[in-house]
């Protein structure tokens, strides 16, 4: 269905993968009063046309930045890590199909918000930065769960 | 006059116990002190936020938990709470929760459930449940509001047979059919959102027994 550019990843499956190592991932995370997602000011107010390219634009996010800053000494966590980069590559795959095929319209509140969350990344120290972004992963996968249920690409 | 910070252990097993988004926070007693008369204050943060904030009605209590569920009503925010003992001039330093996220974790209570029967057919009228609200004249919401994919799990049980068997519907009508005339059948339904395992919570068994069958009795005239 490319009417609408959706993910037919499963995502529970990568939920189940962050699921193991949240404690651990969040535990680090020292810094409560500051957030890099910002949800209520990024993903709350986005429209189903922006969907695909809010999804391209975080999952580059957390590809190009998140997984290559975070240093991570655990092997188990690593390998969790790893497994859920890999999933997000096959994303990011099915995403490219959608925008040559001009689905991946980015309105403007697409590119704020996408310019917020790296403003946000900007402003901590990259490993403090990288930590904080990995223990919010349960927000981008529930919101990309909401967002892209129901049919796949 | 301010206590003796550390002067007490701290209170153990801290969580967020969360049914249909009405969020208690509930702790236990700090080791060695069970019984003694410790009292307890509670504060709650939101993720992102700048500061702790007090819960008023949580201020030097004796019982071990704390209804949360209008601070953090919100359920797409996340929550961190944390609590102290004291005790005379003494008290403990803070506990606190990990992140605590009610989207992914509020467990969904089980349905309404409503069956009527006939010879061989039960129909199931599902009703979702609603997430907890402040007022009850306040509007309600339902849990299915929140989660679209919300489905029930179906679990009937034949007392004559002794047989059970169990369907996953999404819709809220459901008519079991070919069953026996004149049996006794027992059904039990359970909430599920796909996605993280979450705590289920069955509904009360409600049993109704099939009508007698209406051509054999007719027979017998």
């Amino acid at each position: 269905d490319l009417r609408r550019c959706l993910i037919s990843t499963d995502v529970h499956t990568i939920e189940e993968s962050f699921r193991g190592i949240k404690k651990a991932i969040q535990a680090k995370d020292i810094f409560q009063n500051v957030t890099i997602l910002s949800p209520s000011e990024t993903l709350h107010s986005i429209k189903p046309s922006d969907v695909c390219c809010v999804t391209k634009n975080l999952l580059a996010f957390y590809m190009d930045r998140v997984f290559k800053d975070h240093l991570e000494p655990n092997p188990q966590i690593l390998r969790k890590i790893s497994s859920i980069a890999n999933s997000f590559l096959s994303m990011q795959k099915t995403l490219q199909q959608c925008q040559k095929q001009r689905l991946c319209h980015c309105g403007q509140e697409a590119t704020n918000a996408t310019r917020i969350i790296h403003d946000n990344y900007d402003q901590l120290e990259v490993r403090s930065a990288a930590i904080k972004s990995l223990g919010e992963l349960d927000i981008f996968l529930a919101w990309i769960d909401k967002h892209h249920h129901g049919t796949s690409a | 006059v301010p206590c003796v910070s550390g002067g007490l252990p701290k209170p153990t097993n801290i969580t967020f116990l969360s049914i249909n988004m009405k969020n208690t926070l509930q702790w236990n007693p700090p080791e060695g002190l069970q019984g003694v008369a410790v009292t307890y204050t509670v504060q709650y943060f939101i993720y992102g936020q700048k500061k702790w904030l007090n819960k008023s009605e949580c201020r030097n209590i004796n019982r071990t938990y704390c209804d949360l569920s209008a601070e953090t009503s919100d359920y797409e925010h996340q929550y961190y709470a944390k609590v102290k003992a004291t005790w005379g001039m003494n008290c403990s330093k803070w506990t606190e929760t990990r992140r605590f996220y009610p989207f992914l974790e509020t467990q969904i209570g089980p349905p309404e459930v409503a069956l009527t029967t006939d010879e061989k057919s039960i129909s199931i009228v599902l009703t979702a449940p609603e997430k907890w609200k402040k007022n009850p004249e306040d509007s309600s919401v339902s849990m299915q509001q929140i989660y679209s994919n919300l489905k029930y799990n179906v679990s009937i049980y034949n007392t004559k047979s002794n047989r059970t068997w169990s369907q996953c519907v999404a819709n809220h009508t459901l008519v079991l059919s070919w069953l026996e005339p004149d049996t006794l059948y027992c059904v039990v339904v359970e909430s599920i959102v796909p996605g993280p395992p979450r705590l289920a919570q069955p509904s009360e068994k409600q049993c109704v027994r099939t009508l007698k069958d209406q051509t054999s009795a007719l027979k017998v005239k």
